[in-house]
C-alpha cells in the first residue's frame, strides 16, 4: 500500500465523523464556565479559568496528569503568563470529563507522516488535510489522554487564549466600572491599575468581567514573556519532599480495605479450582474475590484484608489450579525467530506496510557495489514504575467513585462503569498523582479489578495493590522487534539505497481494543507507531523503501516511554553508524553530509558534537585510554535530541561518564523541566540498554522484581549536560525524546572502544 | 530537628506487655492494638495501612529499591523486610519528621535548590538514604555515594540527587558550629 493511500483510507472514518464541522481554531475549544466545578467564591470565565472573587487568585482547570514530566507546572505557567499573575497564584483543579479537556494534538501526532513533510508552516498538503481532519476527529472524541509528549503542545494555544481572554474580561470589567480607558489599566501580580490611583485585584472584578466581551484578544509575543522561558521552579515539590504529596497508593479513606491480586501465572490464563480455607483463616484476612478479564487483564484472584500485608499472606496461601491460555502459550524466543522469518520475508518480497517510499530501492540496488545488510533486535520490556500499579475504588448507593493514578482518567470511567454496571455519569474518577507513568498508565485494567473488587465490600473502599512481582509479570510490555536492515552502497562506500524492513506487534490496535473497545475496528489499521523513528530517517538516501509487518504475538503490549521510537532509534541510528564506518568517515561527518536537508537535525547533532568536544569540532576534547565516544540522533514526538556518550568498559558493562544532550524542542517554555525529562530520558532508556528484557515460558514472564530485573541506580548514573537549540517554533514533545538516542549511542561507543558490533539489546554482560 | 531527638532525649520507647504493639515513630509513642496485628508484619505496612503515615513508599517488598527506607536509631533500612519485633524497642524516624516546609533538613533545601523530583515516588526513600549518609560522613564523594545510595529511581533522578546531597553535605558543614547543625549530626 502507497503510504497516501494509507494515510486516506485511515482517514475515512474519520471523515464520515466530522461531516459538518466548520473551522478549528484554538478559540473554539475555549469552553464555557460551566464546564467547571461549582465552588463558592469561584466564578469561571471559560471552560478552563475560574478567579477566586475573595482574593483573585486563579483556579486553573488540570487536564493532564502529573506523573513526573511536569505538566502541572509547565501548564500552571502559560495561564500565569497571559493572566500576569505569579506562578504560586495559580491553583490546579482537576478537569472534569467534559470533551473539552480532550488531547487533540497527541491524535493528530500519530498520524503517519514523514516529519519533513510535517514540518510545521511547510506541510504539503495531504498533511494538511490529514491533520484537519484528525484534529475535529480528536476533538469530536474529546479523549482525555497525557501522552505522546503532546502535553504541552496541545495546551500551547489553548491555555495561552484562555488565559488571555479571561485577562481582557477582568480589564474589561474594571476599565467600566472605573469609567477610564481600557489602554491605560495595566496589570501586576493579578492587581489590575490606573496610573491616577484605582486599584484591585482580579477577585473583585470577575463577576462583572463574567458578562463582559473580551474584544480583540491578543497573545503576548515571546519578547514580552516573563515566565515563559524561564527556570521556574517546579510547584509540586514540597509534597515530593516531605511525604505528604499523595499518589494514588496512598489514598486513605474512612474504614478502607486492602487487595491483592493473585493473576494467574501464564499470560492469559485462568483459574480452575480455588481453595480459600487457608487464606481466610488468616487474621486480617476479609474475603477472595474472583476476577475476570478487564481491559485486557489476566483473570486473578483478590484477597481483600485488614492491610496489604493481610491481604498479600492470604493470597500467597490460596490453593489455585491455574490455567494457561486457550489458545495454548507463547515463548519469547519462539517469536523472536518468528519475526525475523517474517521481516526477512517482506524484506525479499517488498511486503509490509511502507510508512515511507521514496526513489526506487530496487534500481539502487541493481546499480550498487556491494549490498550491505545487518538483522537487529529488540526484546519484550516491562515498565516498573515506582508506584506499584494501584486504584481505590468505593461502590455504594449505586456510585462508584475511583481514585487513580492514571494517565486516561476517561478509559477509566468506562472500564469503572462497566465493572460495576452503571453509566458512566454515576463514576467520579479522582486522578492522583502518578508515581511514575511511562505509558504503563495508559492502560485501565486494574480500575475495573478495583471496582470490580469494591462490589464486594459493603460499600467500604478498598484499595487494590499489586505487588512488584505482578507488575512485572502481568504488564503490557513493550514488543519485541526485529528489522532487516539494508543499504546499497556505491563504489566509495556511501549508500544509495536503503530498505529497511522490521516485524513486530502493533500496539495501538490491541490497546483501543481492550481500553476503548469502541474505538477499535473490525481490521487493525496499520499503525505508525509500529515504523515511527525508523520511516522518518531525516538522512537524505535517495532511494528508501522503510516497511513494517505487524505481527499478533498474543503477549499483551503496551506504549513504553518514547513507544517505536525506543527500538527504531537502536535499528536506525546503530545502522547508520555501520554505514559510516563502511565508508570509513567519522561518524558525525557521516551524518552531517546526509543532512543537508535537515538543517534542524544537523544543528541539534553540531551542537552536541561540539559541547562534547567531538574530533574535528572546536575545542575537541581528548579522552583517556579505555573512554571511547558514540553518538546517535534521533526526531521523536516533534524533537529532535542529539546525544554523545563517553564509556569504558568495566567488567563486562559499559560504564557511562559522561552524556552530552543537544535538543531542539521548539520554543522551551521550563528549561529546567526540559533538563529534567532529558536526564530523565536518558536514565530510563539506559536502563533498557544495559538490562531490559522480558523472557517468556510457555506464556510465563520470567523476571519478577528487580533483583532478577536489573535498572540503572546512582552507580551506573553518568554526568548528563542538556544543551538547547534556540527555537521561535511551536513547543515539541519533552517527555519521551530524550529515550531513544541512548542505546544506539552507547553501542556505538562500544564499536569504536572494542570494535564489536552489538545488534541487540541488552548490552551488559556482552560488551568486553 | 529531627524533633524526636529533642523530646526523647533517652531515646527508646520500650514495648509494654499488654496487648498491642508499642512503638516509637518520630518521638510519639504509637500503639498498634489492632488484633490481626502481629510481631512479623513489616514496619512499611504498619506505618503505611495502620497509621497512615503513606509518606514512607512500597516500591518492592524485597529491600531491592529503598522506596521504603526509614531511620531505625539513625541508621537507614528498608521497612519492608523490617519486622515489627525487631523495631518495637527501638527509636524509628520516617520522612514526615525529617523537616517542614518552614525548617527544612538541609537536604529538602538542596532537593529545591535542584529541582530533584520528578514523579517523586521514590524522593522519600532518596532523602532518607541521604541523611543517614551525611548524619555519618559529612563529607561524602562520589564513590561513598555510589555506596550508601542504592535506591532505585525510575525517573533518572540520580544526577541531581548527587550534587543535591553534595550541596547539603557543604551547607551542613559550614553551620557545624551552630545549634542546629549540631542536631543533624
Amino acid at each position: 500500500m502507497k503510504r497516501r493511500t494509507l494515510i486516506l483510507s485511515g482517514l475515512g472514518t474519520a471523515a464520515a465523523l466530522v461531516v459538518g464541522w466548520g473551522a478549528l481554531p484554538a478559540r473554539s475549544r475555549l469552553g464555557a464556565a460551566d464546564t467547571l466545578p461549582v465552588v463558592d467564591g469561584e466564578i469561571g470565565l471559560n471552560g478552563w479559568i475560574k478567579i477566586s472573587a475573595d482574593d483573585g487568585g486563579v483556579v486553573l482547570a488540570m487536564n493532564r496528569s502529573e506523573m513526573g514530566q511536569g505538566v502541572h507546572t509547565a501548564l500552571a505557567m502559560l495561564v500565569a503568563e497571559e493572566l500576569d499573575v505569579s506562578l504560586v497564584k495559580v491553583r490546579l483543579v482537576q478537569a472534569g470529563p467534559d470533551k473539552l479537556y480532550g488531547n487533540v494534538a497527541g491524535f493528530v501526532a500519530a498520524l503517519p507522516f514523514h516529519p519533513a513533510d510535517a514540518e510545521p508552516g511547510r506541510e504539503t498538503r495531504t498533511v494538511k488535510t490529514g491533520q484537519w481532519l484528525m484534529a475535529k476527529l480528536a476533538r469530536e472524541l474529546g479523549i482525555n489522554v497525557t501522552g505522546g509528549s503532546a502535553t504541552v503542545a496541545d495546551a500551547w494555544d489553548v491555555l495561552r487564549i484562555a488565559a488571555a481572554t479571561a485577562r481582557a474580561q477582568l480589564l474589561g470589567a474594571a476599565s467600566l466600572e472605573w469609567r477610564l480607558p481600557l489602554a491605560e489599566l495595566s496589570v501586576t501580580n493579578g492587581v489590575i491599575s490606573h496610573p491616577s490611583g484605582p486599584q484591585g485585584h482580579y477577585g473583585l472584578f470577575v463577576k462583572a468581567a463574567a458578562a463582559t466581551p473580551s474584544g480583540e484578544v491578543i497573545l503576548k509575543t515571546p519578547k514580552q514573556w516573563s515566565l515563559i522561558g524561564t527556570p521556574a521552579p517546579r510547584t509540586d515539590l514540597q509534597g515530593k519532599i516531605d511525604g505528604s504529596a499523595q499518589f494514588g497508593i496512598d489514598v486513605r479513606l474512612p474504614d478502607q480495605l486492602y487487595a491483592v491480586v493473585r493473576h494467574a501465572p501464564a499470560l492469559g490464563g485462568s483459574y480452575g479450582a480455588v481453595n480459600v480455607d487457608a487464606a481466610l483463616k488468616l487474621p486480617g484476612v476479609e474475603r477472595v474475590v474472583r476476577l475476570g478479564t478487564y481491559a485486557g487483564s489476566t483473570d486473578a484472584l483478590a484477597v481483600v484484608g485488614r492491610t496489604y500485608w493481610h491481604a498479600q499472606r492470604g493470597a500467597q496461601a490460596l490453593q489455585v489450579e491455574w490455567r494457561g491460555p486457550p489458545a495454548g502459550s507463547v515463548n519469547s524466543a519462539t517469536i523472536d525467530l518468528a519475526l525475523e522469518r517474517t521481516a526477512r520475508a517482506a524484506a525479499d518480497e517488498n511486503g509490509g506496510v511502507a510508512f515511507h517510499s521514496r526513489g526506487d530501492v530496487t534500481e539502487a540496488s541493481n546499480n550498487a557495489a556491494r549490498q550491505f545488510e545487518q538483522v537487529y533486535r529488540v526484546p519484550y520490556l516491562a515498565h516498573l514504575t515506582m508506584e506499584p500499579i494501584n486504584c481505590t475504588a468505593r461502590v455504594a448507593e449505586g456510585r462508584v467513585e475511583v481514585w487513580a493514578p492514571t494517565q486516561m482518567p476517561g478509559a477509566a470511567r468506562q472500564v469503572a462503569a462497566r465493572a460495576a454496571g452503571v453509566d458512566e455519569a454515576a463514576v467520579t474518577v479522582h486522578v492522583t498523582y502518578l508515581g511514575g507513568g511511562f505509558g504503563r498508565r495508559l492502560d485501565v485494567d486494574f480500575v475495573g479489578q478495583a471496582v470490580r473488587i469494591a462490589l464486594e465490600t459493603g460499600g467500604r473502599p478498598v484499595q487494590l495493590v499489586w505487588s512488584r512481582e505482578e507488575d512485572t509479570t502481568h504488564d503490557f510490555y513493550r514488543p519485541a522487534a526485529v528489522a532487516v536492515m539494508r543499504a546499497s552502497l556505491d563504489a566509495q562506500g556511501l549508500p544509495t539505497g536503503l530498505m529497511l524492513t522490521s516485524a513486530g506487534d502493533a500496539i495501538t490496535p490491541r490497546w483501543l481494543e481492550r481500553g476503548m473497545p469502541a474505538l477499535a475496528g473490525p481490521v487493525d489499521m496499520p499503525d505508525k507507531t509500529a515504523s515511527e523513528g525508523l520511516f522518518g530517517l531525516p538522512y537524505g538516501v535517495p532511494n528508501q523503501r522503510i516497511a513494517h509487518v505487524a505481527t499478533r504475538s498474543r503477549v499483551p503490549v503496551g506504549f513504553w516511554r518514547s513507544v517505536g521510537h525506543s527500538h527504531n532509534a537502536f535499528f536506525g541510528e546503530c545502522f547508520i553508524d555501520e554505514l559510516a564506518a563502511e565508508a570509513r568517515q567519522d561518524p558525525v561527518a557521516f551524518r552531517l553530509a546526509l543532512l543537508k536537508d535537515a538543517p534542524r537535525h544537523a544543528a541539534a547533532l553540531r551542537l552536541a558534537a561540539e559541547k562534547a568536544g567531538w574530533p574535528g569540532f572546536a575545542k575537541e576534547q581528548a579522552l583517556p585510554a579505555g573512554v571511547a565516544r558514540g553518538v546517535a540522533l534521533h526526531e521523536s514526538f516533534g524533537s529532535i535530541v542529539a546525544q554523545v556518550v563517553e564509556l569504558s568498559i568495566e567488567g563486562g558493562k559499559p560504564k557511562l561518564r559522561r552524556v552530552v544532550c543537544a535538543a531542539d524542542v521548539g520554543t522551551v517554555v521550563n528549561p529546567t523541566i526540559v533538563a529534567q525529562q532529558m536526564e530523565g530520558g536518558v536514565i530510563f532508556g539506559l536502563s533498557a540498554a544495559l538490562y531490559g528484557r522480558i523472557d517468556i515460558i510457555e506464556s510465563v514472564v520470567q523476571q519478577t522484581n528487580f533483583s532478577s530485573h536489573p535498572v540503572v541506580t546512582m552507580i551506573d548514573a553518568p554526568r548528563i549536560e542538556t544543551h538547547l537549540v534556540a527555537s521561535t517554533r511551536p513547543p515539541g514533545g519533552v517527555g519521551e525524546p530524550g529515550t531513544p538516542p541512548i542505546a544506539p549511542a552507547v553501542a556505538n561507543a562500544i564499536f569504536v572502544l572494542t570494535g564489536k558490533r552489538l545488534r541487540s539489546l541488552p548490552l551488559a554482560g556482552r560488551s568486553g | 530537628m529531627p524533633q524526636n531527638r529533642l523530646a526523647f532525649p533517652g531515646g527508646h520507647v520500650a514495648t509494654t506487655a499488654g496487648d498491642g504493639l508499642e512503638l516509637s515513630i518520630n518521638g510519639q509513642a504509637r500503639t498498634l492494638d489492632d488484633a490481626a496485628i502481629d510481631p512479623s508484619m513489616p514496619l512499611l505496612w504498619a506505618l503505611r495501612d495502620v497509621l497512615n503515615l503513606t509518606g514512607t513508599k512500597f516500591g518492592c517488598g524485597v529491600a531491592a529499591c529503598g522506596a521504603c527506607t526509614v531511620h531505625v536509631e539513625g541508621r537507614a533500612v528498608r521497612s519492608c523486610v523490617t519486622s515489627l519485633a525487631s523495631v518495637s524497642a527501638k527509636r524509628i524516624v520516617t520522612i514526615e519528621a525529617l523537616g517542614s516546609a518552614a525548617q527544612p533538613h538541609p537536604l529538602q533545601a538542596a532537593w529545591i535548590a535542584h529541582q530533584v523530583p520528578q514523579c517523586g515516588y521514590c524522593q522519600s526513600g532518596m532523602l532518607m538514604a541521604a541523611a543517614a549518609l551525611l548524619a555519618n560522613n559529612p563529607n561524602p564523594n562520589d564513590a561513598d555515594i555510589d555506596a550508601a545510595i542504592t535506591n532505585i529511581c525510575r525517573c533518572g533522578t540520580y544526577p541531581r540527587i548527587r550534587e543535591a546531597i553534595k550541596t547539603a553535605a557543604a551547607a551542613m558543614r559550614g553551620t557545624i558550629a551552630k545549634p542546629m547543625a549540631v542536631k543533624h549530626a
